[in-house]
C-alpha cells in the first residue's frame, strides 16, 4: 500500500454482489469488453498549458491564503484601490455617454459632419473599452478568488484565511455590483455571468464570519458547480488576466 | 475533436533521481514541479477523463490533482513510486467528485462528446454504445474505477490496488464482478459478442 496524505478520502463503494455473483465467467464478453472499453470516454488530448496555468494560479493564492495575506493578491492590501478603479473606468464611461448626449442634443453647424462620420464610432469604441475593461478586470479577480477558494479547499481552512477570503470576495463584490448597474450590466451575454459571480460571492461573504464547514463549503461548492462558474469565467478572461490587475496594482 | 482513443495508454517516462526533483518540488521549486507535472500529467488526465467521461471536469479534476499533491508532498516519503502516489491521488479526488456531482444530478454528456464517443467506438449499434456507457457509469464507484482502470487505460492490478487503498487480488475480483455485472446489463445484446 502507498503511502498516502490524511485528508485523502478512499473510502470507495463497491457495491454488493447480486445476481453477476453466480454467473460463471463468459471468455467471449471479456474479450469483446476488453476491445470495447478503450473506446468507453475515450480521452482528449490534454490541454497541458492551460492546466498548468490554472495550477500556478491556485498555488500562488493558496500560498497567500495560507500565509494570511490573501492580500498579498493587491485588493487586499490596498483595499480601496480595486473597486476605486474599476468605479473611475466605469464613471468615465458615463461621462463619455453624457457628452455624446450632450452632443446630440445640441448640434453645432461645425461638428454635425464631424460628429455624424468619425467621432461616434470613436466614442462608443473608448466607452465600450472602458466597459470591458473593468469587465476583465473584474472578473480576472472574480477568478483568481474562486480559485483561491477551491484551491483553499485542499488544506485545513484556518479562521485568519477564511476571513482574509471573506474580505477579498467582499471588494469584488463591490466591483461586481457596480458592473451590474453600469451599462456592461446590460450585456445579455455577460449580464447572467455577473449574477451568478455575485450569488456565490454572497455566499462566500455571508459564510466566511466563522471557519467554514462541510455544509458551508457545499452550499458554496454546490453554487459553483451548478453554474458552472469557473469554466465560463475561464471561457470570457483571457489568459493571465487576473495576475495582470494584480500586477497592476504595484 | 482530436483523440487519443487510438493510441496506446501512455506512461510517465522514467526519470532519473525522480525523488531528487520531488525534494526539490517539495521545497517549492518551480522548476521541479513542471518537471513533475510534465512527466505526469498526461496520464493523470486520461485517467480523470475515463473516470469522469467530461472534458472539463478532467480538466478540473487534474488540476485539483496537481494543487493537492504539491501542497501535501511532505506526506510523499518514496515508498512508492511517484506516479503511484499521484494516481491514488488523482482517483480519490475523482470519485468523491463525482460522487458529490452524483448525489445533486444524472450526469448528462454534452453532445460533442456524445459524438466523440460514437465516433470512436468500435461498438456498431448506437443503442448497444449508450447502455454500454450507462452500465459502466452505474457500477459501484470503486468497481468502475478498476474497471477503466485496468481494461480502458492497462493498469495493472498492483498499480490499481495501490491506487485505491486495496490488494492486488481484491482488485481482481472487482474487475470480474465489473465484468459479471456489465454482462447482465447487456443480457440483451448477447448476439453482438458471439458473432
Amino acid at each position: 500500500m502507498t503511502q498516502t496524505p490524511d485528508w485523502l478520502d478512499r473510502s470507495y463503494d463497491f457495491g454488493d454482489d447480486g445476481i453477476e455473483a453466480t454467473l460463471v465467467p463468459d471468455p467471449a464478453f471479456d474479450a469483446w469488453l476488453e476491445a470495447a472499453a478503450p473506446s468507453i470516454h475515450a480521452p482528449q488530448r490534454a490541454p497541458k498549458e492551460a492546466m498548468w496555468s490554472a495550477i500556478e494560479a491556485a498555488q500562488r493564492t493558496a500560498r497567500d491564503a495560507n500565509a494570511g495575506r490573501i492580500g498579498g493578491v493587491r485588493p487586499l492590501r490596498r483595499p480601496w484601490l480595486m473597486p476605486v478603479t474599476i468605479a473611475a473606468t466605469l464613471l468615465l464611461g458615463v461621462a463619455l455617454d453624457r457628452m455624446i448626449l450632450s452632443r446630440t442634443a445640441t448640434p453645432s453647424p461645425h461638428s454635425t459632419a464631424v460628429v455624424a462620420t468619425h467621432p461616434p464610432v470613436t466614442d462608443s469604441a473608448a466607452r465600450a473599452d472602458l466597459y470591458r475593461l473593468a469587465a476583465v478586470q473584474t472578473l480576472g479577480q472574480a477568478e483568481a478568488l474562486l480559485t483561491a477558494y477551491r484551491a483553499g479547499g485542499a488544506t485545513r481552512p484556518r479562521d485568519a484565511s477564511t476571513r482574509q477570503l471573506g474580505s477579498w470576495a467582499r471588494e469584488v463584490l463591490g466591483s461586481t455590483r457596480l458592473l451590474i448597474d453600469s451599462p456592461a450590466g446590460a450585456d445579455p451575454q455577460l449580464r447572467p455571468l455577473l449574477n451568478d459571480i455575485e450569488l456565490v460571492l454572497v455566499q462566500i461573504v455571508r459564510l466566511s464570519g466563522s471557519p467554514l464547514d462541510s455544509t458551508d463549503r457545499a452550499l458554496i461548492d454546490g453554487a459553483l458547480r451548478d453554474r458552472d462558474l469557473l469554466p465560463r469565467l475561464r471561457t470570457v478572461v483571457p489568459a493571465g488576466t487576473a495576475d495582470a490587475s494584480i500586477a497592476s496594482d504595484d | 475533436m482530436e483523440t487519443e482513443s487510438s493510441l496506446p495508454p501512455t506512461r510517465p517516462p522514467a526519470l532519473d533521481g525522480q525523488q531528487l526533483l520531488v525534494d526539490r518540488a517539495r521545497r517549492g521549486d518551480p522548476a521541479a514541479q513542471r518537471a513533475l507535472y510534465d512527466a505526469h500529467v498526461e496520464r493523470v488526465y486520461r485517467l480523470t477523463y475515463r473516470l469522469s467521461g467530461r472534458e472539463e471536469m478532467a480538466r478540473e479534476l487534474t488540476q485539483d490533482t496537481f494543487v493537492r499533491a504539491f501542497a501535501g508532498l511532505d506526506a510523499y516519503r518514496g515508498d512508492s513510486a511517484f506516479a503511484t502516489w499521484l494516481h491514488s491521488i488523482a482517483v480519490s479526488v475523482s470519485l468523491n467528485e463525482l460522487k458529490r456531482r452524483k448525489r445533486q444530478q444524472t450526469r448528462e454528456a454534452p453532445l460533442d462528446e456524445a459524438l466523440l464517443m460514437a465516433r470512436s467506438t468500435p461498438i456498431g449499434d448506437p443503442v448497444l454504445r449508450d447502455r454500454l456507457a450507462a452500465a459502466v457509469d452505474a457500477l459501484p464507484e470503486g468497481c468502475r474505477a478498476v474497471f477503466m482502470m485496468h481494461d480502458a487505460e492497462g493498469f495493472t492490478h498492483e498499480e490499481i490496488g495501490m491506487a485505491l487503498g486495496i490488494s492486488a487480488g481484491t482488485s481482481k475480483a472487482q474487475l470480474s464482478r465489473a465484468r459479471a455485472k456489465l454482462r447482465v446489463a447487456l443480457a440483451g445484446f448477447e448476439q453482438e459478442w458471439r458473432s
